[in-house]
């Protein structure tokens, strides 16, 4: 058997053990000797359940919105007083507005943290950097151990392109940080990470953060963003300079005419523009 | 300019400035106008465009209008233009208005230098000189900029675009001076509508301006609403195009230019009709000086 049909094999004795009534640990403990003594066993892996994380952009154009949802192995009651993070990495060609998540923060529906917190939201994805976002996730009522949470991003204006009017920006999928001050999580699923964001329990210090392996629905998310065509430049400057030398030309034609004649007389100066 | 100030930008505070400083400039208190024009300029910068056709009008009416541009009168006529700005600069308002001025700005900045450092003169003044923005805004020369902002042509065709705006703001100035609202409100709307950026909230820095020039437009009511559906509708073909390109993601960047080109070509229409249609008030101007 692989490492999927170990796991398959691990679930059907876990759950007959749990539908025989055993407490817990008691239910974890025989599941390990039982796993011992089939002979399957394979380290610390073995007990450890991967998080599920699916990703979606919701809405169109260049404003949108990062749902992120997570399935942990564990049960909400073991979860129950940890904070669970996602900390995603977002390339130049997307940001988010701090501002906005400021706001969105004050009336409690996203928690962020933008590292760095400083965001140029004008400039072009040419001359940006990469933002790395830890993003606090609530728990899901969709199902036990599931949690989630929304951020919004926003596209940047790529260079334009030679023929292909759209440019596709790449989100890789997040990491997935859990902090429980109680210390209760194994060591052997979780590894410990060193996160710059608070995550106090009832201790007053910080509590460790840890992070988890996880296996994604699916690996990365691709943005369209519509972009100019460099195809069209030399029609479009032609084009431009000539409206404008027009409308100048209509505007200072009728300024000449109804205002007050000026130092010199205005066809000089009109002839000495046009040159 | 209720709506436009509640996003961040203090607009009605700079609108309320410039009628202040247009008020007391028409009413001979230079001193206070120049006062306000300092204020308005820390505020936001576009009113230092309004430099030119203030002094103009100062200086016009210290000497009569008449006399004021007429060529080799004053000074040495080796070069008429030289000999104008020597008498433009020398003249006795115009000095004390650049120096109160002058002197609101300096001490404004120094304060707030004094109590911001670096990041305030960034943000206020340094920003304006190095900002790319380079995303769809009203400007006719967006499309055109955007495509060509790594390129070499980028200065050349940046200074470009400018040059027309200056023009039209010097000949604007030297010509309307006498009328100083009248003058102030054209520049505005020029230099809006030929910049390089243009969004919705330049728009309230002339209709702030445009109650004043009103009641001397000999135009009819039907016209009036012409011109402003006009207007209106320019605004709404850009519009369109934009919003599916923002909140869609459809490419719609070449009927966004040419939307932009055609509220160009409006806003040129509405400011020639009004120039066409404004009533000086020539004959007044006289009266008041004979008396």
């Amino acid at each position: 058997m692989g490492c999927g049909g170990l796991e398959i094999l691990s679930d059907r004795i876990g759950a007959g053990l749990w539908a025989a009534g055993l407490p817990r640990a008691l239910r974890e403990l025989l599941l390990v000797r039982a796993q011992a003594s089939s002979g399957f066993f394979s380290g610390a892996q073995a007990v450890c359940q991967d998080a599920v994380v699916t990703q979606q952009l919701l809405q169109e154009g260049f404003h949108r919105e990062l749902l992120l949802q997570v399935e942990l192995g564990a049960t909400r009651e073991d979860l129950g007083r940890c904070t669970v993070a996602a900390r995603t990495r977002l390339p130049p060609g997307i940001y988010v507005d701090p501002y906005e998540l400021a706001s969105l923060q004050r009336h409690n529906f996203t928690k962020a943290l933008v590292i760095p917190d400083a965001v140029d939201v004008e400039a072009p994805e040419y001359l940006a950097s990469d933002l790395v976002v830890l993003l606090y996730m609530t728990p899901d009522p969709r199902c036990s151990g599931c949690f989630t949470a929304t951020l919004p991003v926003h596209g940047r204006y790529h260079r334009p392109a030679e023929n292909n009017g759209t440019a596709l920006v790449a989100l890789k999928s997040p990491e997935i940080l859990i902090c429980c001050c109680d210390n209760h999580l194994s060591t052997e699923c979780w590894k410990p990470s060193d996160v710059e964001a608070a995550c106090l329990g009832r201790s007053s210090h910080p509590c460790q953060w840890y992070s988890v392996k996880h296996k994604p629905v699916s690996e990365e998310l691709i943005m369209q963003i519509p972009v100019g065509l460099r195809q069209h430049r030399f029609l479009v400057c032609v084009t431009t300079l000539l409206a404008t030398v027009l409308c100048s030309s209509m505007i200072l034609a009728a300024a000449c005419r109804y205002g007050h004649s000026p130092l010199q007389t205005c066809s000089e100066q009109k002839y000495r523009s046009m040159k | 300019p209720r709506a436009v100030s509640t996003r961040g930008n203090a607009e009605a505070l700079v609108a309320l400035l410039v009628l202040a400083t247009l008020y007391y400039t028409e009413g001979s208190s230079v001193a206070r106008a120049a006062a306000c024009y300092g204020l308005a300029v820390h505020v936001k910068i576009y009113p230092l465009t309004y430099a030119l056709p203030i002094a103009l009008h100062l200086q016009g009416r210290q000497h009569g209008h008449g006399a004021a541009l007429a060529m080799g009168h004053h000074g040495k006529a080796r070069s008429p233009l030289l000999g104008f700005l020597w008498q433009l600069l020398t003249n006795r308002d115009v000095l004390l208005f650049g120096a109160v001025a002058g002197s609101v700005l300096g001490s404004l900045t120094f304060a707030f230098y004094y109590l911001y450092g670096w990041e305030f003169l960034e943000h206020a003044y340094l920003y304006h000189l190095t900002r790319r923005d380079t995303r769809h805004n009203f400007s006719p020369y967006f499309y055109m900029l955007y495509l060509t902002a790594e390129s070499r042509w980028s200065f050349a065709l940046g200074l470009a675009a400018f040059l027309p705006q200056l023009l039209l703001l010097v000949v604007v100035s030297v010509v309307f001076y006498r009328d100083l609202a009248f003058c102030c409100f054209l520049h505005t709307a020029i230099f809006v509508s030929f910049n390089k950026v243009c969004t919705s909230q330049y728009f309230v820095w002339y209709l702030c301006l445009l109650p004043l020039i009103i009641p001397n437009l000999r135009m009819s009511w039907r016209r009036g609403a012409l011109l402003l559906s006009l207007w209106f509708l320019g605004q709404g073909l850009w519009l369109a195009p934009g919003y599916f390109l923002e909140f869609k993601g459809y490419n719609t960047f070449l009927l966004i230019w040419l939307a932009g080109l055609l509220f160009l070509s409006i806003n040129t229409f509405v400011l020639v009709q009004i120039i066409s249609h404004y009533q000086r008030e020539a004959q007044v101007v006289e009266k008041n000086k004979q008396r």
